[in-house]
This record gives C-alpha cells, structure tokens and sequence, in this order.
C-alpha cells in the first residue's frame, strides 16, 4: 500500500514540476515577445515624430510661390496693409499672426476665392492687422510686413509669408528669412524697408492692433472684423469657417 | 534581499479601466473641441489650449492627434476589460506608444510652442500612470494563467 502511495506522490510531483516548467517556458517567451513589442513601440513613437516635426517651409534659401502670389494680387491696389479698391464700401480686418498655422489655411483655403470675387470686383477690401500671440518673432514678422506696405507690397509680403511658413514658432522667422520674404514679396527698397520694420512707429501699429483685436473680444488668430454701411460700427465676426459664410457676411455689411 | 509584491491583476485591470475611461473622455473632449472650429477652454484661463491647439503639431498627417488619443484609449480600455496575455501585451505596448508621444508631445509644449495646454497634460498624465499600470501587469503576470 505504502509502495503505491509513494509512486502516486512521485507522479504528482513530476507532473507538478513540469507544469511549473511549462509556465516558466512560456513566461520566457512571453516576456521576450514583450520586449519586440517595446522594441515596436519605441519604433513607431520615433516614426510619429518625424511625421510631425516634417514640416516643410521656413526656408529662407527656397521661397517659394511668390509668382501664385503676384498672379492672385495682380491688378489690385494695395496702399499699407490694405488691400483693394480705397472707396469701396466694406471693409474687411483681418486680425492674423504670420507665424499662425491657421491663418497659414485660411489664406490659402478661403482668401484667394474672396479676393477674387469680393476684392477684384471693388465691392470690399481687406485690411490686414497684427495680432501677435504665437511668439516672440511674430511681432517683428508684422512689423517686416508693415514696412513691406510702405513700399505697396504688404499683402504680397502678408501672403507670401504663409505660403513658406515654417514649423510654428520654431525660429525660423529670423532677419535672414524676412529679408527672403521681403525680396520674393518684390519690396524694391531693402535697406529703406529693412528701416522701416525697426522703426518705433511701426513696431507701435503692431501693438496697437493687437491691442485693437484684444478689444475686439477676439482671443485667437484670424479674427475678423467688418466696417460697412449695414455694419454697426466695428463689427466683430469672429472667424468665418468658408468662402461662402466669409462673403455672405461682407454682403450683409454692404450697402 | 525583500521583493515587493505585484497587486492583484484584477486590481490592475480595475485601475486601468478607470484610467482609460477617464482617457476616452478628455481625448474626445479635445476632439470635439477642434472639430467644432474652436479649441479646449483652458479651466485655469489663459490662452495656453488655444496656442497648442492651433499649433501644427496638434494635427498628425492631417488628422487631430485627439482622434488618435481616442483610438489608443478606446484600445486600452478593451485589453483592460479582457483577460489573456494577448490583451497584457497589447496594453503594455499601446500605452509605451502613448507614454512615449505624451513625453515628446509635453516637451513641445514646454521648449517649442512655449504654452501648455491643461487637457493635453492631463491626457499625458493617464497615458503615464496607464503604461505604469500595464507595465506591471505585463510583467508580473504574463506567462501565468489568465
């Protein structure tokens, strides 16, 4: 009977060990499969970042598009930061920050369809105004533009900057890159502009109509306002998400 | 030499669940706050969220990075829910994607876009405590019966 008992416990034992065995083989190959997924991991976490730190733009040796630009304005007055016909009836401010990724698509998405069919057609202008709140360089990059609209290139410089804007208050709005913009933009006088954009004057339009769109209630970038005869005053309208809702507006400012 | 002792898996899971429902909710916050043409309201004030919103590294490929926060949530809260060692690694290697981009993400925060953004830290904050939650899971209970 002992005998039995003895090779019954025996039996339990080995198929206790290797049950034990068994799990730690697994949890072997279990953890080493963990450490490829970590491996996995920190491979897609390196490729995320360079996805989103590849932003192109910010170039001063590549600017591009400045021919798109001048065939979009062609043809349009421009006096300072204003863009269109002096006399025509609405007025559209655009409160913006050049270093803004916003204002970067709203300039691209909405702005062109309603230069074309607002600004072209004398029925409304735009005036462009600073409101610096990315960085440190966009107060100089509104001043640069500014100074550009002294020469009557402002909205060629406001535009131009957009569509080679850098990765969003990297540095890369630097002197080196405003005198890029400033030269695609056609500004004919550097030195006379590269004056103006240093100028306390000029640095002091910047903080104004920062302060004007603080006023305004606006707390983000572009922000939009519209004068006109139907329009009480400074009428502030926020941002308009398109071209439709955009002239719709400028409509109901006109007379 | 005294070894500390790996809570309950249970416990963990529980932890987790709580963790990634809380995720789901903050990243969805976000979302619909971008979708909606504005951005989250800070709670303390300040126009920090707004900044980070509306800075290019809010968007991945031209999708939200919040879309891609909600994805990850909505996967960790199902391994949390689910027994095996399938869903022990796939949390732990979810929540390492998430822990890793919420440090580089804060980083960019702090040193790059120099605004910080209060539902952004708290999403990295779950992300953090989710990895450390499935990190021990995966590793004192992998291998073992579900």
């Amino acid at each position: 009977m002992s005998g039995r008992r003895d090779r019954e416990a025996r039996r339990d034992e080995r198929l206790q060990e290797e049950q034990q065995a068994g799990t730690a083989e697994r949890r072997q190959r279990m953890v080493k499969l963990a450490s490829a997924g970590a491996f996995l991991a920190l491979a897609v976490i390196a490729v995320l970042i360079v996805i989103s730190s590849g932003n192109s733009g910010g170039d001063s040796s590549n600017i591009v598009e400045a021919k798109e630009v001048d065939q979009l304005l062609a043809g349009i007055p421009q006096k300072g930061m204003v863009l269109g016909d002096p006399s025509a009836k609405v007025t559209v401010l655009e409160f913006g920050d050049l270093q803004c990724p916003v204002c970067k698509g709203y300039s691209e998405e909405v702005l062109p369809q309603v230069i074309e069919n607002r600004v072209g057609g004398g029925e409304a202008k735009l005036d462009f105004r600073n409101y610096t709140i990315i960085g440190p360089q966009s107060k100089p990059a509104g001043a640069a533009a500014i100074a550009a609209g002294e020469q009557g290139r402002g909205w060629n410089f406001v535009e131009l900057f957009y569509r080679n804007q850098g990765t969003e208050d990297s540095g890369y709005a630097d002197d080196e890159f405003l005198t890029a913009i400033a030269r695609a933009a056609g500004v004919s006088n550097l030195a006379k502009w590269n004056r103006a954009r240093k100028s306390k004057d000029v640095v002091a339009q910047v903080e104004a109509t920062s302060a004007e769109a603080e006023e305004l209630g606006f707390s983000g970038t572009p922000s939009f306002a519209l004068k006109g005869p139907r329009a009480e005053g400074v009428e502030a309208i926020g941002t308009p998400e398109s071209v439709d809702a955009l002239e719709s507006a400028i409509e109901n400012a006109g007379g | 030499m005294p070894t500390m002792k790996a809570p309950a898996e249970g416990t963990l899971r529980g932890i987790a669940t709580f963790l990634a429902t809380f995720g789901i909710g903050v990243a969805t916050y976000i979302a619909i706050a971008d979708s909606s043409g504005g951005s989250p309201v800070c709670i303390a004030g300040g126009h920090g969220c707004q900044t980070v919103a509306e800075s290019s590294y809010s968007h991945l490929a031209g999708v939200n990075i919040a879309i891609f926060g909600i994805g990850g949530y909505v996967v960790l809260l199902v391994c949390a829910l689910l027994r095996g060692d399938a869903f022990r690694m796939t949390a732990f290697v979810v929540s390492l994607i998430g822990f890793g981009y919420s440090l580089y993400l804060t980083y960019l925060e702090l040193f790059t876009i120099d605004a910080i953004c209060q539902w952004c830290v708290a999403s990295a904050v779950l992300m953090t405590l989710l990895f450390v939650t499935n990190a021990v899971r995966m590793l004192a209970y992998v291998g073992s019966e579900p």
